[in-house]
């Protein structure tokens, strides 16, 4: 797949403090690429270095088929964190204006804000003023504003906060249908079951640095291992002797194993001892909520059975 | 230079759609003619009424008191010779309405005092009106002292003290000519600097929208949005530019309703005054003014985020289009004193004071005035710049106004 945006070696600091550092990635056409990181982590300054709103200390940003680090705004569609519209204009205004701003035609722009409008059940809102509408349906706004010029490359920043669970799903059908239809799209969320559903590939980022990255798939199958959750007493003498398991918790009756990497689930199960106590037994592996918490509170224990595809 | 154009549209068309900022458009000028109007209405009501004008004259002046009178268009006089003494019109006057009684006798111009008895409703004001008398009864006091013709005219010729400077010694011919000539139409200069000065004073007063617009930006949290789409520097731009245009506008209306009025009610040439050469440089300080305060406020305003917390460094900046006004006692009683030199090289007292100075000099100091702009032009280039720093930082900080301490670093950063 070809390579919308290249990021290289990118750096950035404020006075003395690091912000990022050799951060590296790509976002290709047609896939949905997640930007994961705690609070502070470095992922909006990122985000600003790509758009051209902060000029990187070091290191390069290059967009397909234009030269390096000139920024190609009109192709680019941007939902920041901090977003908002201008109160006291109509919904159409709003959306011409930026839309004018990434100069695409007045008369088309005005036919998909209608049909996205309509899409998003806005329809008819057109013409209402920007401060009667209700935060969801500013943020459905600010959305369409944001996809209203066909962007080749869309960058949203926390989409889904402050939305109900419709109009999240009404959000992630969209952002998936704007993939298959070949937009690259960079998204940042905080909400990790919707970033495993959604995104094709990640990138997590810690204090500025890389320390995940690579496709969903790779991730759960090289870091996040199978753990079995097992609910009954059980003395933790009986549980040190189940084989392959690298990590043992236990919280008054329920008690997670988190298993090694190799590990054969229907040989496993066989081993189980017969004394054991179960009252409910689910294997699953580690969601990336999980890893996520794992590095974000610098516990790195469930790095120690899995392999960083860094 | 093409996205600051669609922002300067986005502006203009934004606060045309506004409905409070067409009613101050459309009120301000109403309310100018109201206070201009009113006021006339009052002394109209009053002017109307006709005076009784008794005179009394043992000097013979009847005639040329009439025929005065008649020539006169403010007077409103019904003049009446009265042949009864003194005591009896004293007797009946305060039964009357408007009416004067003037009692012009040889006695009184011997002393050199005439009485005027009034009825009780006459304004005192009405001894201004009188006036018209005194170059009359002047006459007849020269007359009556048997002077030749040379003597009279003499007396008759003032004596005008001119004011000039000990090192301008060569200057007073031409500042005698200049009394005749140039005193006789002092609108000339007037009139374009009021002109200018309107300009000034709106573009400036718009230009202030430019703080809330910006302070706007960051409240709704739509520059990241913007920014997406444009520099810093274009956003920046489009606002100044958009808001000047708010400001022509302005002055425009104001003008469309205000011209015809002038007009009809005052018969003034207020066109060939405005049409002149001095015109066009009285127009470009009030540009460079306007550039200079857009500058200011479109950085402070990147700066704040809470209006109503707003910190008094920039409650204090919204102040500076008026700091002239601190200057303005010294520069009336002296236009070409020192303060008003002084204030005329610092930028932020220099569009406002040179256009003042430049309406009541007869004079133009070009030296100084070339000088005052070149300050000028070069400080709106500085200015421009660090506001480019400041509204680039600032228009991204959410949360939380900036302090003067932030500020300043990021005008060197």
């Amino acid at each position: 797949m070809t390579n919308i945006l290249t990021v290289k070696n990118l750096g950035k600091s404020f006075k003395s403090k690091r912000i990022i550092e050799n951060i590296s990635f790509e976002v290709r056409k047609g896939e949905i690429m997640a930007i994961l990181g705690p609070n502070g982590a470095g992922k909006s300054t990122t985000i600003r270095n790509i758009m051209g709103i902060m000029y990187p200390d070091e290191g390069s940003i290059e967009f397909n088929g234009h030269p390096e680090n000139t920024i190609p705004r009109q192709k680019i569609g941007y939902l920041p964190e901090e977003r908002g519209l201008y109160k006291n204009v109509k919904v159409m205004d709003m959306i011409l204006y930026l839309a004018n701003l990434k100069d695409y035609p007045v008369k088309k722009a005005r036919e998909r804000a209608l049909a996205y409008l309509a899409k998003f059940g806005l329809e008819g809102k057109d013409k209402v003023s920007v401060e009667e509408l209700s935060k969801g349906m500013a943020q459905k706004v600010q959305f369409i504003a944001s996809i209203i010029h066909e962007p080749d490359l869309l960058i949203l920043d926390e989409p889904f906060s402050g939305l109900d669970p419709v109009s999240q799903e009404t959000f992630k059908r969209e952002i998936r249908e704007l993939a298959n239809n070949g937009t690259a799209i960079l998204l940042s969320s905080h909400q990790m079951n919707v970033v495993e559903e959604l995104c094709d590939r990640l990138f997590m980022i810690q204090r500025g640095k890389k320390v995940i990255y690579g496709t969903m798939e790779d991730v759960k199958n090289d870091y996040a291992n199978f753990k079995c959750t097992i609910k009954g007493q059980n003395a933790p003498a009986l549980l040190e002797m189940i084989p392959d398991v690298q990590r043992i918790e236990q919280n008054e009756d329920v008690t997670v194993l988190y298993l090694t990497q190799d590990v054969k689930i229907p040989t496993w199960i066989r081993q189980l001892p017969e004394e054991l106590t179960i009252q409910e037994l689910v294997i699953d592996r580690i969601s990336l909520h999980e890893i996520f918490i794992d590095v974000a509170t610098d516990q790195h224990q469930l790095q120690e059975g899995g392999v960083l595809n860094a | 230079m093409r996205n600051s154009l669609k922002v300067a549209k986005w502006e203009i068309n934004r606060n045309m759609k506004n409905k409070s900022f067409i009613i101050s458009l459309l009120s301000t000028p109403i309310i100018f003619l109201a206070f201009m109007f009113v006021p006339m209405l009052f002394n109209s009501f009053s002017a109307d009424k006709n005076v009784n004008v008794y005179m009394h004259d043992e000097l013979g002046v009847w005639d040329a008191v009439s025929e005065a009178v008649k020539n006169d268009e403010q007077l409103n006089w019904t003049l009446i010779q009265s042949q009864e003494d003194e005591s009896i019109m004293l007797e009946g006057l305060p039964e009357m309405e408007q009416s004067v009684y003037i009692v012009l006798t040889e006695e009184g111009l011997a002393k050199g005092q005439m009485n005027m008895y009034m009825s009780d409703d006459m304004d005192k004001s009405f001894g201004n009106e009188v006036g018209i008398l005194d170059e009359l009864l002047r006459q007849v006091q020269i007359e009556s002292i048997g002077l030749t013709d040379v003597q009279k005219a003499t007396i008759a010729h003032r004596v005008v003290i001119v004011p000039v400077y000990a090192g301008e010694t060569g200057a007073i011919e031409s500042e005698l000519k200049g009394t005749v000539l140039e005193a006789a139409d002092p609108m000339k200069r007037i009139v374009p600097g009021v002109f200018a000065g309107i300009i000034l004073f709106s573009i400036v007063m718009t230009g202030m929208m430019i703080f809330q617009s910006a302070s706007q930006e960051k409240k709704e949290k739509v520059a990241e949005i913007i920014l997406s789409s444009l520099t810093p520097t274009e956003l920046m731009q489009g606002k100044i530019i958009g808001y000047f245009i708010l400001g022509i506008t302005q002055v425009f209306v104001w003008l469309v309703v205000a011209f015809p009025v002038v007009l009809w009610k005052f018969d003034f040439p207020i066109v060939e005054y405005l049409f002149v050469p001095e015109t066009l440089l009285l127009l470009f300080i009030a540009f460079s003014g306007y550039l200079l305060f857009a500058a200011i406020f479109v950085g402070i305003g990147a700066t704040v985020e809470d209006m109503t917390a707003t910190s008094n460094f920039q409650g204090m900046v919204m102040m500076l289009p008026f700091l002239p006004l601190v200057f303005i006692g010294p520069i009336l009683s002296d236009p070409s004193g020192m303060v008003a030199k002084v204030g005329s090289f610092i930028p932020i007292t220099a569009p406002s004071i040179l256009l003042f100075r430049l309406s009541v000099l007869e004079e133009w100091p070009w030296l100084e005035i070339i000088i005052a702009l070149v300050i000028l032009v070069v400080s709106i280039w500085i200015f421009m710049k660090l506001a480019g720093k400041i509204f680039k930082m600032g228009i991204l900080m959410y949360g939380k106004n900036a302090t003067p301490k932030e500020i300043w670093k990021w005008m060197w950063a």
